[in-house]
C-alpha cells in the first residue's frame, strides 16, 4: 500500500493508471446503480476525469 | 527495430548503392501508407465526433430548418437529472449484469470441459461457436417466432418441461419475463465468446505448473483454486470488459426482439438513444446523450486495452 | 490406455466432460435448427400447435422469399396454366407470380457493400500496419490506441453526425457512403490485427531483399506481403462478417437503393402478418455463408474476435 502512494508520488504510471481505472469504473457503476438519483447526475463528470486522468497518466514513465 | 534494420543493411551495402535502391525514404513510405488509413478515421470517426461535441450545445433539431441556439451544457443537465433516462440505464444495468453472470458461468465451465482434450472436441467447440459469428438483427428476429406464445417452440418447450399452458405467458409481452427473455438470447449468442477466451487461458498454462504441485501433493480442488483460477482470471477480465462494452451499446438484437418494450422495461440506452435522435428529432439533446455513452465507452475501451496488453505480455 | 502424464484427464471425466459438451452444443443448435426447418413449411405447418416436428416440405417459403404475387380470378387462372414448378406453389393460394421482390436486390447489396469495404479496408489496413509495424511513427501509440478505440464507439452515437454529414454530400443510402462507413469501421480491427501478424514476420527476410537490392517497396510486397497473406485473409473474413451482419448503420442510413439485407428480412410481410416460412428462408440464405465461413475459419477466430490479445 505504501508502494502504492509513494508510486502516486514520484508520478509512477502504474498507480496512477490504477487510479483512473478506478474512478472509470466508480463513474461507470454510478451511472447503472438503481439506488439514488444523485448519484446517477455526478457519474457522468466521475467518469470523463477518470478517462481524461487516464489518457494524460498513460504517458508516464514505468 | 527499423534503426537495427537500417544500420545492419547499411552495414553491408556501400553507402552509395543504399542511397539508390531505397529510392523513397523510409520516413516518406511510412506517411503515404499510414496517410489514407489516418484519412478516413478522421473523415468518418473524428470528424463526426466534433460535430456532434458541438451539437451537443446546442438545440438543433435535425428534421427542422432553422438556426441553432446555443444552449450551454443544459442538455447534459436535463439528461442526467432525468429519471426515466436513469430507468433506461438500470435496465441496461439489469441486461449487463446477468448476461455477464450467466455467460462467465456456462462459458468458463465449457472451456474447463471442453480442455480435457476428449476426442472431436475441435468439431464440438466449432459447432458452439456458431451462434455469435451470426447477424444479430437476424438472430433477435427468428427468436421472436421462437418466443411466440401460442405457435413458437421455446414456449412450448418450457410447457413441455413445467406443464403450464404455452399460452399462459408470453416472454416478449409481460413486464416480468422481457428483461429476461433479451438475457436468455444473449446468453445463447455470446456464450461461446467467454468460453474460447477462457479456452486460451486454459490452454496458456504450462503442463509443468501442475506437475509441480503433483509433486508438492495439493490436491486437485486445490490446484483448480490456486493454479487454473488465478491463471485464467486475466483472460476473463478480457473477456469481462468485451462483453461489459458489448452489451453497453446492445442495439440491433434487442430491437428487434422486443424493440425496447412492452413500455420501456427493455430499453436499454441505445435504443433510447435512438428513439430521442432519430424518432423525436431531438439532435441537440441526442448528441449530449451520445457523448455521455461515448465518454463511458472510451473509458471502458481504455482499461480493456490495458488488459489486454497485460495479457499480451503473457 | 493409461497415460503417464499428471496432466492427462483420466478416461472418464474426459467422457464425461464429452457429454457434457456435446449436449450443450445440440441444445444450442436446436434455434438454428428450428429457424432452417421453418423454411421448408408451408405457412400453417410453421403457425401450428403444437410445433411440428414432422412435415411434409415445401419450397413455398423460399418461393415467397423470392416473389411477389397477386390474387387473380378462376377465369384467368384458368386461361393461363402455370408453366414452372414454382408457379405451381403459388397457384394453391390462387395467386400468380406479379415479378421479382426486393430480396434478391437487398442480398446483392450486402454482398457489393460487404465486399468493396472489406477489399479497402484491406487495402488500407495493410499498408497502414506495415508502417506501424517496420517503421517509427511518432505517437504511434496513440496512434494505435485511438484506432483500436474507434472501433468500440456505439454505432447510434457516431451515426447522428454521419446522418447529417451523409446528408449533406449526398451519400445517404448510396452503396459508395456504406462501404465507406464500413470502411472506417472496419479498419481499426484491420490495423490492429495486421500489425500483430506482420510484427511475427522475421526482419531478416527483408533485410536479404533489401541487400539484394531490393526497393522498399518490392521488398513490401515481393516478401513480407507472400508472408502475410494467411493473416490478411483471416482478418478480411472478419471485415466481411462484420459488414454482413452489422444493423444499426443499415437501418438509419439507409432505406432504398443501397439497404442491406439484416433490415430487410425482418420486413418480409406475407398474406395477414409475417409470412414466417419466407423470413426463415431469408435468414437461411443469409446465415449460411458466415457458418460455412466459421467453420473454415475456426482456427483464426480467436485472434480476430479478441483484437489480436490471444493468438492461438
Amino acid at each position: 500500500m505504501s508502494n502504492f502512494f509513494t508510486g502516486l508520488l514520484r508520478l509512477k504510471r502504474g498507480p496512477w493508471e490504477m487510479l483512473a481505472t478506478i474512478l472509470i469504473g466508480l463513474g461507470v457503476v454510478m451511472l447503472m446503480q438503481p439506488f439514488a438519483l444523485w448519484l446517477y447526475t455526478y457519474s457522468f463528470v466521475v467518469t470523463l476525469a477518470g478517462t481524461v486522468m487516464f489518457i494524460i497518466v498513460s504517458h508516464f514513465k514505468e | 527495430m527499423t534503426d537495427s534494420l537500417d544500420t545492419r543493411a547499411a552495414a553491408a551495402t556501400p553507402v552509395r548503392v543504399a542511397r539508390e535502391i531505397r529510392g523513397l525514404s523510409d520516413r516518406a513510405i511510412a506517411w503515404i501508407f499510414v496517410a489514407p488509413t489516418i484519412f478516413l478515421l478522421l473523415a468518418i470517426n473524428i470528424f463526426p465526433l466534433i460535430w456532434t461535441i458541438r451539437l451537443s450545445f446546442t438545440n438543433f433539431k435535425a428534421n427542422r430548418n432553422r438556426d441553432l441556439e446555443w444552449v450551454g451544457l443544459r442538455n447534459y443537465e436535463r439528461i442526467l437529472g432525468d429519471s426515466d433516462i436513469w430507468l433506461n440505464m438500470q435496465a441496461t444495468a439489469h441486461f449487463l449484469f446477468w448476461t455477464i453472470f450467466f455467460q462467465v458461468l456456462i462459458g468458463f465451465t465449457l472451456a474447463y470441459l471442453i480442455n480435457k482434450k476428449f476426442k472431436g472436441n475441435d468439431l464440438w467447440t466449432t459447432i458452439i461457436v456458431l451462434p455469435m459469428m451470426l447477424s444479430p438483427a437476424v438472430v433477435g428476429n427468428f427468436w421472436k417466432f421462437l418466443y411466440q406464445p401460442q405457435i413458437g417452440l421455446f414456449n412450448y418447450v418450457i410447457a413441455f418441461f413445467t406443464g403450464k399452458e404455452p399460452s399462459s405467458f408470453e416472454m416478449l409481452g409481460s413486464v416480468n419475463l422481457a428483461p429476461w427473455s433479451i438475457v436468455i438470447v444473449d446468453t445463447w449468442m455470446w456464450t461461446p465468446f467467454v468460453m474460447l477466451i477462457c479456452l486460451a487461458g486454459l490452454r496458456s498454462i504450462p503442463d509443468y505448473i501442475y506437475e509441480a504441485a503433483e509433486v508438492d501433493r495439493a490436491s486437485k480442488l486445490r490446484q483448480f483454486f490456486t493454479i487454473t483460477i488465478p491463471m485464467v482470471l486475466p483472460f476473463l477480465m478480457l473477456a469481462v470488459l468485451f462483453r461489459g462494452i458489448e452489451n453497453f451499446k446492445m442495439f440491433d438484437l434487442v430491437v428487434q426482439l422486443t424493440g425496447g418494450g412492452p413500455g420501456s422495461i427493455t430499453e436499454l440506452t441505445s435504443i433510447n438513444l435512438k428513439r430521442e435522435a432519430f424518432e423525436k428529432w431531438r439532435t441537440g439533446y441526442a448528441s449530449a446523450y451520445a457523448i455521455i455513452l461515448f465518454v463511458t465507452v472510451f473509458g471502458l475501451a481504455s482499461i480493456y486495452v490495458k488488459a489486454l496488453n497485460k495479457v499480451k505480455e503473457r | 490406455m493409461s497415460s503417464f502424464s499428471v496432466t492427462e484427464p483420466s478416461a472418464r471425466s474426459k467422457w464425461f466432460a464429452g457429454t457434457l459438451v456435446i449436449l450443450y452444443a445440440l441444445i444450442t443448435m436446436v434455434p438454428l435448427a428450428w429457424i432452417m426447418l421453418t423454411g421448408f413449411k408451408s405457412p400453417s405447418d410453421a403457425i401450428s400447435y403444437p410445433p411440428k416436428i414432422v412435415f411434409e416440405p415445401t419450397l413455398e417459403g423460399y418461393v415467397n422469399l423470392f416473389t411477389t404475387r397477386t390474387r387473380q380470378t378462376p377465369e384467368f387462372l384458368a386461361a393461363n396454366p402455370p408453366e414452372k414448378w414454382y408457379e405451381e406453389i403459388v397457384r394453391e393460394y390462387d395467386m400468380v407470380i406479379a415479378g421479382p421482390s426486393k430480396f434478391g436486390e437487398r442480398f446483392l447489396n450486402s454482398v457489393i457493400i460487404g465486399f468493396g469495404s472489406t477489399f479497402l479496408s484491406i487495402f488500407l489496413g495493410t499498408l497502414a500496419a506495415y508502417a506501424f509495424s517496420r517503421f517509427k511513427i511518432p505517437l504511434a501509440d496513440d496512434l494505435l490506441f485511438f484506432i483500436l478505440s474507434t472501433r468500440m464507439m456505439p454505432p447510434i452515437a457516431v451515426a447522428i453526425p454521419i446522418f447529417l454529414m451523409y446528408r449533406q454530400l449526398g451519400l445517404s443510402d448510396t452503396h459508395l457512403g456504406m462501404i465507406l462507413l464500413y470502411t472506417g469501421v472496419n479498419i481499426s480491427l484491420a490495423v490492429w490485427l495486421l500489425k500483430g501478424f506482420i510484427d511475427e514476420i522475421p526482419l531478416e527476410y527483408e533485410e536479404a531483399a533489401l541487400i539484394d537490392g531490393y526497393t522498399r517497396f518490392q521488398a513490401f510486397y515481393k516478401v513480407v506481403l507472400p508472408q502475410a497473406a494467411t493473416g490478411i485473409a483471416s482478418t478480411a473474413i472478419f471485415c466481411l462478417i462484420f459488414a454482413w451482419n452489422e444493423y444499426a448503420f443499415a437501418v438509419l442510413l439507409t432505406s432504398g437503393t443501397a439497404q442491406t439485407a439484416p433490415p430487410f428480412i425482418p420486413t418480409i410481410i406475407g398474406v395477414g402478418g409475417l409470412d414466417w416460412p419466407a423470413v426463415a428462408a431469408g435468414a437461411t440464405i443469409f446465415l449460411l455463408p458466415v457458418m460455412i465461413f466459421t467453420i473454415l475459419l475456426r482456427k483464426h477466430l480467436l485472434r480476430g474476435i479478441t483484437f489480436g490479445a490471444v493468438r492461438k
